[in-house]
């Protein structure tokens, strides 16, 4: 796949960053998204991300969300919304439900 | 070194001689008009001198009166002997005296001498004719009432007398009134010969200065632009074919102008273009090297996996089969199995996160982390909570791993597994169709800290098979990047008569079914398949 299948959309307020994914986070498209978390996590105390848009999730992408959670842990938290079914199928069978805040 | 003329230099002498042949007209044109001027004035005045002459000889009283009688007496012959020999010896075309009517239309004619050559005849005296040429009428009033030369030279080109020119002067008696006009004709003969050869001389010293100029000019061209110019060319055209930059002929350019400037600027391209090369040559081999490295490295990871089948040709309880399809690049796929001991085989299937070679090293680590702990005898769920403890040490760079280990106890059938976040298996248990292998999900090795993880375990009777995948499988895609799935997967195995086949033939098939779903849309990920079958148990543990 030629192109960067994934959009990212940020909007930030009162240490809220919202972050809305669009198309597929996987080996191609997860780098951008850790590049954007590394960059604008610092003094974050709520992370949403919202998963409205998004298709599908690969380990690569998981990763990130890992590292993202790891983070998040730690100056506050961080939620997951609107995952569709073959997502969360993917969260159910790799045991990261558990570690998630998904509504 | 010889040099034809250049288009440049035709394009440059072209203008040179359009230029010369403007510059030529032009003198010559002045030439002539200025020649012309001259050599008019100089006709005309002599013209004037003539008819002043011509004025002494006549007695201007008589004149009346021979206009009267049309008496012809010995004085009027001896004045028309002398006009005659004046008109002869100024070389005039006539020499006359006319009495103008009132309107200056009409000349009556007192006096008319006529040169010889010129094919005139006399008019006879009191010859009255209609011949004044209307142009000259204001300028002929003006003489005669004025008595005043006129400012305009009667100049005039007929085919009879050739170029001519005109004096007129009013001739007046003792009284002061004006009773005559004396007119003189003079040709110009020599007018025409020499303004020839004025404007022949001018062209020609133009032509012979043009000629010489260009001489000097296509030596000056040659010179100073075609031949550097040819130099420059040459050593671009040199360049381009054996790429090795030589300065020294474009140094011998040393001008100041823009071939100067033109010539160094193609030296410098020369000096940054093998450079570029030299280092596109280094970047390329670097990237051939990584390449080939890359390769060995694929090619490392695939030795890893066990690949010989049968594996184990002295057992007969189970079959075996498993193969991975690496995606572009190396990847973090692996399988596993290998007999712990001569009653237990471990089965292990796993699934790195990312792709390259940071997943392939991680690979390398959990295969043997993995396959060491199991292989001391421990627990499916103990093992897995050692390894993820030992991968969170140092996993600063958040890789982690979805894994399934199973171990069979081979003489009773008794299968103990764990899943780590890993895709349940498919499983044929007891005759039933396949269908997925309960099991209790557990967080991902090397994702957290102390993670716990529970084993479950089922007895597999002869006829059973166990499949294990990575998520390449049911997520490989079509051109529309639909899943090839889970139900997909299942139905396949429901769908086919796979029973009695041998193992890599049903994984064959399933690889084909993929393809044939992926329908040419290349392949994202790593496809990772095991296959296990029992062929017996003996019912007792042969150790125990």
């Amino acid at each position: 796949m030629e192109e960067i299948a994934m959009t990212i959309t940020k909007t930030a307020e009162n240490g809220t960053l919202r972050i809305a994914l669009e198309g597929r986070l996987d080996t191609n498209t997860a780098p951008q998204l850790e590049t954007e978390l590394k960059t604008s996590l610092s003094g974050i105390s709520e992370l949403e991300l919202d998963f409205s848009g998004l298709e599908y999730i690969s380990s690569a992408g998981l990763r990130v969300l890992l590292a993202a959670q790891k983070t998040m842990s730690r100056q506050g938290k961080m939620t997951i919304r609107n995952v569709n079914e073959t997502i969360m199928e993917v969260f159910e069978i790799t045991g990261f439900v558990e570690i998630l805040t998904i509504v | 070194m010889k040099e034809k003329i250049s288009g440049l230099s035709i394009k440059l002498i072209t203008s040179v001689l359009l230029l010369s042949v403007l510059l030529c007209a032009a003198i010559s044109y002045m030439g002539y008009r200025e020649f012309t001027t001259v050599l008019e004035d100089e006709y005309n005045r002599s013209a004037y001198e003539i008819a002043e002459t011509a004025k002494s000889y006549l007695d201007p009283d008589r004149l009346e009166h021979y206009l009267e009688t049309g008496e012809i007496d010995a004085a009027y012959l001896e004045i028309q002997d002398r006009l005659d020999a004046l008109v002869v010896s100024t070389n005039s075309y006539l020499i006359y005296v006319t009495r103008l009517s009132n309107d200056y239309t009409t000349s009556t004619y007192i006096f008319d001498a006529v040169h010889p050559d010129s094919g005139f005849t006399r008019y006879a005296l009191g010859y009255t004719a209609q011949d004044m040429d209307p142009a000259y009428q204001d300028e002929v009033e003006q003489i005669m009432t004025t008595g005043e030369r006129s400012a305009v030279y009667f100049y005039s080109y007929t085919q009879a007398s050739g170029a001519h020119t005109t004096a007129g002067i009013p001739v007046k008696d003792s009284a002061g009134e004006i009773v005559a006009f004396l007119g003189v004709e003079k040709a110009m003969t020599a007018l025409e010969n020499a303004r020839q050869t004025y404007v022949w001389n001018v062209m020609g010293i133009t032509v012979l200065a043009v000629v010489l100029f260009l001489v000097v000019y296509i030596g000056f061209l040659r010179r100073e632009v075609v031949s550097p110019i040819l130099t420059i060319a040459g050593e671009a055209r040199r360049f381009a074919e054996d790429n090795v930059a030589r300065l020294d002929l474009l140094e011998q350019i040393r001008k100041k102008d823009e071939i100067g400037t033109l010539a160094r600027a193609i030296g410098r391209m020369e000096t940054d273009i093998v450079q570029y090369v030299e280092n596109l040559t280094a970047v390329t081999a670097e990237k051939e090297r990584i390449g080939t490295e890359l390769n060995v490295a694929t090619q490392i990871q695939a030795d890893m996996l066990p690949r010989i089948f049968p594996p184990f040709p002295e057992r007969d309880e189970f079959d075996i089969y498993a193969t991975m399809t690496p995606a572009r690049e190396v990847g973090g796929d692996f399988y596993d199995f290998f007999l712990v001991d001569q009653d237990h085989l471990a089965v292990v299937i796993a699934d790195v996160s990312g792709k390259g070679v940071p997943a392939a090293l991680f690979m390398v680590i959990v295969k043997t982390l993995i396959k060491n702990h199991t292989q001391t005898g421990m627990a499916p769920d103990q093992v897995f909570e050692t390894v993820n403890r030992q991968l969170c040490e140092n996993n600063e760079a958040g890789m982690f791993v979805t894994a399934f280990l199973g171990v069979l106890e081979i003489s009773t059938g008794r299968f103990t597994y764990v899943n780590a976040g890993h895709n349940p298996p498919l499983a044929a248990l007891g005759g039933r169709p396949y269908d997925w292998l309960p099991s209790k999900r557990g967080f991902v090795l090397a994702g957290l800290e102390g993670v716990r993880y529970q084993q479950q375990e089922i007895v597999l009777c002869p006829g059973d098979s166990i499949f294990c995948y990575t998520d390449g499988v049911t997520e490989a895609l079509d051109p529309a990047d639909a899943l090839y799935s889970e139900a997909r997967l299942r139905a396949f195995f429901r769908g086919r008569d796979l029973e009695g086949r041998p193992l890599a033939e049903q994984l064959d098939l399933l690889r084909r079914d993929i393809a044939a779903f992926a329908a040419g849309a290349e392949q994202a990920d790593d496809i990772t398949m095991l296959l296990l079958r029992i062929n017996k148990t003996t019912g007792r543990d042969e150790h125990g």
